[in-house]
């Protein structure tokens, strides 16, 4: 115990490094690159110390040594050492060596970027934080090609979905792994992350990348490295500050002709607007009260009346930020707070990080800890409310055009605005739900891991690593009572609750890896790698519901009356695996690489737990076989090819059917389990992915112009599919492993340095191209399609996600069907409508740079898919909709439409001249064309400016006389624009009201979009 | 200490590894929270509870008969019931009548039948007797349904359609087999108590009421001749059988209380919330003008127990307003709004513990009386018309059913009514009133009483639907089976051809 504590000990200490400072004389320089051009960022040492420094944006750089001291050079992985003599100017020329650049890979082990059979890419911390958003995931969006970033929503809290290359499961996780100083963890783990900690992230797209991860590798991998402080540099502190404004980006876009009633008729209290046109005149609004007053307003359009509600947020990030390191010891440690106020009124997120890691060279031996804690608390308006349970946006829609909803703030004050008086009599006001309907809650997250590395010989590195990601939170949400008194129409009452609980989420990895590297004859390398691996995650989960509080605003479990109600669930699973992969270089320029993992998992039966992952794949650098290549322009071609079959394991628990309590039970002492809806395919197991992809590398004139692309092609079979199986087989869900799937992927990044001027002016470009479909070969099993909630499907034939909803009914010219008896469109069955996925993304990240100056922008460009607008569907009944004023509530002859004059069976269809619609006044509106949700998906094309910086850093000359080493300020905005098609006049089609599967569906559940602006500052001493 | 570290990290290297490696390691994946076996005890009430939802719960199988037959209407102020009023009996129109009773309550009864063992056998004949009950209402509502493949489970995902009227034949073998299984349960067989929340456990109330559910399938096709041969046997059986039929009314009860969730499921759509407050739900929902009509008209003392007088009344105290149905253009004195119109009465919104009625004895003698009156079961037809009135009146809380039933009105008395047919099923249509509406459309269907009764304003068609569209869901995912939709205003089901 002693040597072991003492080695923990030592680790510790390291964080109070002592730093010395070598005296003598000053050298100084310039280091250029193979153009010429000053080289910014090349880090300068004196070996052997803690001396350093790095050259500024014209190239220079000057630091104290002494004769004889060896200078280190070191840029992006080439280095150049040269020793002091007498001279006090060093300068050369510096060659920036894409090919020599080492990446992390799977596991945490360094790779030389020209072995790798796989496409990877990287980003590195000042690019991902360029306008220092509050995740990284944020940061990522249009800069890496292949990855796809989907949001929720634009909350103060928002949760993302990484995606890579499309989707390869109908049912299972899509989602990338992702993984934290070599340990595995999770999406949550990374979106806690503070992003400002963040070296680089290296991103692993397809499976053979990540094939030693075994079950988890099939998404692909996002490897991030957190900043870890560097061997013989200067302790630094610096200051990252942020401070941004949020507001609405844009509302949707609806009629302003028509205000509240029915029928065509006013109605006082209504939430529709099927009134009468707009004429100004004077009318009563909300209820007579008992004294016969009420409120009059002018019954006119109020611009703006919705986005009045919501006010400009702010965030504030503060990031502190100390390393340094010496011969064997480095350290990073930062502490980080954020603050945030949403679009809504009293929405806030705080959060605070703290980052510790460091490592301790003790001998051939290096231990090193890297961890984050993590807090948050969340205070947001509740996520369903009210007496239907909607969400807040619901409320604000349901806002005719003509009512100020924003005067309608002080509701236990004013009486138009108080429960009895609020004008809508079907949907309580949202302010009254702001103040008195929360969801809280706070979350406590540790991850990180221990690193024991050791050099057993100088080709044998052994690295045995624990890692732990905990978290855990508690949660209050409650909702106060709402009653009426008056005796007129009002929404129905709101019944009071509160709901405690407590989560907590364990998850221990422990990895042993073995990496050797052998030098077999002149020609030949081999490098290996044999390992294990264990994975354990924990989860448990418990609420306790109180209804009917007894006292109003007192939210404890003691306040309800009634039986109290409460869950618990808990779930464990485990696996483990053993795995080894062998590379083979012949001449530095062709690599061959063979893996494999042997993978045992809880979740399936102990007879049939255990899977194999093979993965192999081989990397050919012609211009290093040819080097004649490279007399042209090209200083860089490499090819490389791969295959690896994986595995997606099933979820916990379901290979058995359970039963589960039914909701209403027990009455009293009569307990009651239902039957599982889901059945269960006696024989399941993972589902196979096996992928095969071509990489290209090319770098010419010197690195200014790279391409790295690749081509893939992923088959999916034995998907885990809960199938949609008819009702009358007694189940909802068939749980069994179905059909093929198959995922092509096509994505390339092209980067170039566009200018580079003598006098300092550099444009720089990175383009990413991302193209990705999955599509359905078969179902099988007398299925055709599955449906993944709502009108989300995958449909045999199809592109998957597919949406399918009920339709116009069209003769063979595809002239919509009308009902001779009414005029009215027939209601067609289910229609496949389109993909929800794009057929493309292109990204593009621009940085102009001059004198100190950067202006970089990044946008992003998605099209080829649809989607389901939910808000657009909802907001039909309120008589909102742009179509709904299009005929002047008027009935009218449907244009291009046909009547059956002949029989069902022989139809004879005969345009329809003069038969108009009936209720064109509102129940057409209402009811026939509100029923074919057709009119409801859209073309899902957006192009976003997801972010604008102009950051200046002071010249070095005057950061100097202030001792400092790096001052930047900036402003920043993040998706200042948005362009979408006409046809979209709703919301932010990256919207989804879930992170699962079912892309595709969004509307009123997630406030507006939002775009943010503001300033931020980076000091560094 | 170096060596130390490097011995610490062989240590850690080899002990995860045969960690790992042990046999129970990965021996955690039993569901801590849901149990992979349960009794029969625990599984029987939640079936019934279902069966009972099935009826009552939100825009299920009594809402839908409810407004099909004109019972009930729409207060101003809502756009409840557009698509009923509209007859838009399409792919989406109540299809969870359908998806509901496979997915819930035949699945759960399901688990019952297929237990083995000689100790389940009074179980087994609960769980055929109530799928009887819920295959009859499918079969009433979309004709060839799912039948010999169904409930099978993942076994075959997509089973074949049945002919309707095989389904119906079957469904008297099942509820024969059924009686008998009850009569032959050893002294093992477990005998339900509370968990049978129908009849606590008395089997001779399950053969009763087996007994009745085959009367209302024999009763249903006697009008199609090429069966009477087949409908005097199977009544013979019955009456050799001894049982008879239920002497009350089947009713569901598990012990509802006013708790979230656990209120009684008719209550709970239309009634008071836990906190005592009105439901829109229950303001929305009124008495029709042609209801209130047709009873004021027979001076019916029940028109205060089916809908509640208005509470601001602007007519006459003591008066009954009902909304017509489909009306667009409410009139603007406000006059129909909810607290000037009759919505639905104490007779049958009580309160939240209240019955959930499965079926009540004023069917089943209304059911006799039919099958007496077409001599295809031996009793005194008018006795049991009579009965029938009564026990409704009874059933309601109304009184003066004899006066009643002297009348010289045309389908209220016996002597009175110049169609026996026509008042046996007028006055079901008047007893079945919010308490089972599904029932009286399918007899509407068959016998095409109440006479006269109006369409909805908004309807586009001389008459209501007289069946159900499959729902949506089996056209995706069953479609290699589903029959081609039928016309739901013509195709009648096979027991009204």
């Amino acid at each position: 115990m002693k040597t072991k504590f003492s080695g923990i000990l030592t680790l510790l200490l390291a964080f109070v490094v002592q730093l010395t400072f070598a005296q003598g004389k000053t050298i100084s320089g310039t280091i250029s690159d193979g153009d010429n051009l000053p080289l910014p960022g090349v880090n300068v040492l004196v070996k052997g110390t803690s001396n350093g420094t790095t050259t500024d944006f014209d190239g220079k750089y000057s630091i104290s040594a002494n004769t004889g001291d060896v200078l280190v050079f070191s840029y992006v992985g080439n280095t150049v050492e040269e020793t002091v003599g007498s001279e006090s100017n060093i300068s050369f020329i510096m060659q920036e060596n894409a090919l020599e650049e080492v990446v992390i890979t799977a596991l945490g082990i360094k790779r030389e970027k020209k072995e790798l059979a796989y496409q990877a890419e990287s980003i590195k911390s000042d690019d991902l934080i360029t306008v220092n958003p509050t995740t990284a995931a944020q940061g990522l969006v249009g800069k890496i090609s292949g990855l796809q970033i989907n949001v929720q929503d634009n909350g103060v809290n928002p949760s993302s979905q990484v995606l890579l290359r499309g989707l390869r499961s109908i049912g299972q996780n899509n989602s990338a792994l992702i993984v934290i100083d070599g340990s595995r963890a999770t999406q949550g783990a990374f979106d806690d992350l503070n992003p400002n900690d963040i070296q680089d992230i290296n991103v692993l797209k397809g499976s053979t990348a990540a094939a030693l991860y075994g079950s988890d590798a099939a998404n692909g991998a996002l490897i991030i490295t957190t900043k870890k402080g560097e061997n013989n540099s200067k302790f630094k502190v610096g200051l990252r500050s942020t401070s941004t404004f949020t507001e609405v980006a844009y509302m949707p876009e609806f009629q302003t002709e028509y205000g509240t009633g029915w029928q065509g008729e006013y109605d006082t209290i209504e939430n529709t607007n099927w009134g009468p046109r707009f004429d100004g005149v004077v009318r009563q609004v909300g209820p007579t009260f008992a004294d016969g007053s009420f409120q009059e307003l002018a019954y006119s359009p109020i611009e703006n009346n919705l986005l009045d509600f919501y006010e400009t947020g702010t965030n504030f990030q503060n990031t502190v930020y100390f390393s340094g390191g010496d011969e064997n010891s480095k350290f990073y440690m930062s502490l980080g707070d954020q603050k945030s106020e949403g679009i809504v009124k009293r929405d806030e997120y705080n959060r605070t990080t703290i980052r510790v890691n460091a490592s301790q060279k003790l001998g051939d031996v290096e231990l090193s800890l890297n961890s984050s804690f993590f807090r948050d608390k969340t205070n947001v308006v509740g996520g369903s409310i009210g007496s239907q349970d909607r969400p807040l946006y619901w409320f604000v829609l349901n806002t005719p055009a003509n009512i100020p909803l924003s005067s309608y703030s002080d509701w236990r004050n004013d009486l138009y605005a108080s429960p009895d008086g609020y004008f809508n009599g079907y949907y309580q006001n949202p302010y009254w739900a702001i103040d008195t309907n929360r969801d809280t809650d706070r979350t406590n997250r540790v991850n990180g891991n221990i690193q024991a590395s050791w050099e057993a010989a100088e080709w044998l590195n052994i690295t045995a690593r624990f890692g732990l990601n905990n978290a855990s939170g508690t949660g209050k949400n409650y909702r106060a009572v709402q009653n009426y008194t008056g005796d007129y129409t009002r929404p129905d009452a709101v019944s009071s609750f509160v709901t405690d609980s407590e989560f907590q989420s364990t998850i221990y990895t422990t990895d042993l890896i073995a990496n050797a590297d052998f030098n077999l004859s002149e020609d030949f390398t081999l490098k290996a790698i044999v390992g294990a691996t264990n994975y354990t995650s924990k989860f448990r989960n418990s609420t306790l519901t109180a209804n009917n509080l007894s006292i109003q605003g007192f939210y404890d479990i003691s306040n309800g009356t009634g039986e109290l109600a409460a869950t618990v669930d808990e779930t464990q699973s485990r696996t483990y695996g053993f795995f080894g992969e062998a590379t083979i270089g012949y001449k530095k320029f062709l690599y061959l690489t063979a893996s494999g993992r042997q993978d045992y998992t809880s979740t399936l039966s102990p007879e049939n737990n255990s899977y194999f992952y093979p993965a192999i794949g081989v990397s050919f650098v012609a211009s290093d076989a040819f080097p004649a290549i490279k007399d042209g322009p090209i200083d860089l071609l490499k090819v490389s090819a791969n295959n690896s079959t994986v595995y997606n394991d099933l979820p916990i628990y379901q290979i058995n059917e359970r039963f589960q309590q039914s909701a209403s039970f027990p009455f009293g002492t009569t307990n009651g389990f239902f039957v599982s809806p889901t059945a269960v395919d006696a024989d399941i197991k993972k589902e196979k992915i096996n992928a095969t992809e071509f990489g290209l590398n090319v770098s010419m004139f010197r690195g200014r112009l790279t391409l790295d692309g690749a081509y893939s092609k992923t088959v999916i079979t034995d998907n885990i599919v809960s199938t949609t199986p008819s009702v009358a087989s007694g189940s909802g869900a068939y749980l069994t492993n179905i059909g093929e799937l198959e995922n092509t992927s096509l994505d390339f990044t092209l980067g170039a340095v566009v200018i580079k001027t003598d006098g300092g002016f550099n444009w720089n470009t990175n383009i990413t191209y991302s193209a990705a479909e999955t599509v359905v070969n078969t179902i099988g099993q007398g299925v055709s399609s599955v449906n993944l909630g709502s009108n989300i499907y995958a449909i045999e034939g199809s592109a998957f996600p597919q949406i399918q909803a009920t339709s116009y009914e069209r003769d063979p010219q595809g002239r919509i069907i009308v009902d001779a008896a009414n005029g009215n469109p027939l209601v067609g069955g289910l229609k496949e409508l389109g993909k929800t996925t794009p057929d493309y993304v292109i990204g593009m990240t621009n940085a102009f740079s001059y004198k100190g100056f950067t202006l970089s922008g990044t946008l992003d460009y998605r099209t080829g898919h649809v989607y389901y607008s939910q808000l657009a569907d909802a907001m039909e009944f309120t008589g909102r909709s742009l179509e709904s004023v299009s005929s002047n509530r008027q009935d009218f002859v449907l244009p291009n439409s046909v009547i059956n004059t002949g029989t069902a069976a022989n139809p004879v269809y005969v345009a329809n001249t003069n038969i108009p619609v009936t209720g064109g006044r509102q129940s057409y509106w209402t009811d026939t064309y509100n029923d074919i949700k057709e009119n409801y998906v859209r073309d899902a094309t957006a192009v976003k400016l997801r972010e604008l910086a102009l950051n200046y850093s002071l010249p070095s000359d005057i950061i100097k006389n202030l001792k400092l080493s790096r001052v930047t300020i900036g402003i920043v905005g993040r998706n200042l624009v948005t362009w979408l098609p006409a046809e979209n006049r709703f919301s932010d089609p990256e919207f989804n009201n879930s992170n699962t599967n079912a892309i595709g569906t969004g509307g009123y559940f997630q406030s507006p979009p939002t775009r943010s602006y503001g300033v931020n500052l980076n000091i560094e001493f | 200490m170096m060596k130390n570290i490097k011995k610490l990290l062989m240590l850690c290297f080899a002990s995860v590894a045969l960690y790992s490696c042990s046999e129970s390691y990965l021996d955690v994946n039993t569901d801590p929270n849901n149990p992979t076996e349960v009794g029969p005890e625990l599984i029987l009430p939640v079936a019934q509870v279902y069966t009972a939802n099935n009826l009552f719960g939100n825009r299920s199988a009594n809402t839908l008969g409810n407004m099909l037959m004109y019972n009930w209407s729409q207060s101003d102020g809502f756009s409840w019931y557009y698509d009923e009023f509209e007859y838009q009996a399409d792919a989406t129109f109540y299809g969870g009548i359908f998806n509901q009773a496979y997915g819930s309550t035949l699945k759960q009864y399901h688990a019952l039948t297929t237990l083995e063992g000689a100790e389940f056998a009074n179980y087994n004949a609960i769980g055929e007797i109530m799928k009887a009950l819920q295959f009859q209402i499918l079969v009433d509502a979309y004709g060839d349904i799912p039948y010999s493949e169904a409930l099978q489970r993942g076994e075959n995902p997509t089973p074949k359609y049945d002919d309707a009227e095989a389904i119906y034949d079957d469904l008297i073998v099942k509820l024969t087999q059924a009686i008998a299984t009850i009569n032959n349960a050893g002294a093992s067989a477990l005998v339900p108590s509370a968990d049978d929340t129908m009849f606590g456990g008395d089997m001779d109330n399950w053969k009763k009421f087996a007994n009745t559910i085959k009367l209302r399938i024999l009763v249903r096709q006697s009008g199609m001749a090429s069966k009477a041969a087949y409908i005097a046997t199977e009544m013979n059986v019955i009456t050799n059988e001894g049982s008879g039929f239920i002497t009350s009314d089947v009713v569901n009860n598990p012990g509802y209380l006013n708790e979230e969730g656990k209120q009684s499921p008719f209550y709970a759509d239309f009634g008071l919330t836990v906190s005592g407050e009105t439901q829109n739900n229950g303001q929305a929902t009124s008495a029709s003008d042609f209801a209130v009509a047709t009873l004021d008209g027979f001076n019916d003392a029940r028109i205060d127990f089916i809908y509640a007088l208005p509470v601001d009344p602007l007519g006459a105290p003591g008066e009954h307003v009902g909304v017509p149905q489909g009306i667009l253009n409410y009139p603007s004195d406000n006059s129909l709004e909810p607290e000037h119109v009759s919505l639905l009465g104490p007779g049958i919104l009580i309160d939240s513990t209240q019955d959930a009625p499965i079926f009540t004895l004023t069917e089943a003698l209304f059911l006799q009386s039919e099958a007496a009156f077409k001599s295809i079961l031996v009793g005194n037809a008018q006795a049991l018309y009579e009965a029938g009135v009564t026990a409704s009146f009874e059933r309601l809380g109304a009184t003066g059913a004899a006066t009643y039933l002297t009348q010289g009105i045309p389908n209220t008395g016996w002597n009175a009514s110049t169609d026996k047919l026509e008042a046996i099923i007028t006055q079901k249509w008047i007893a079945l009133n919010g308490i089972n509406g599904f029932e009286s459309w399918i007899e509407y269907n068959r016998t095409g009483f109440p006479a006269n009764l109006p369409v909805s304003m908004l309807a586009t068609t001389a008459d209501r639907p007289v069946r159900l569209a499959y729902p949506n869901s089996e056209i995706s995912s069953n479609s290699g089976n589903l029959p081609s939709q039928p016309n739901v205003f013509t195709d009648k089901i096979f027991w009204a051809n």
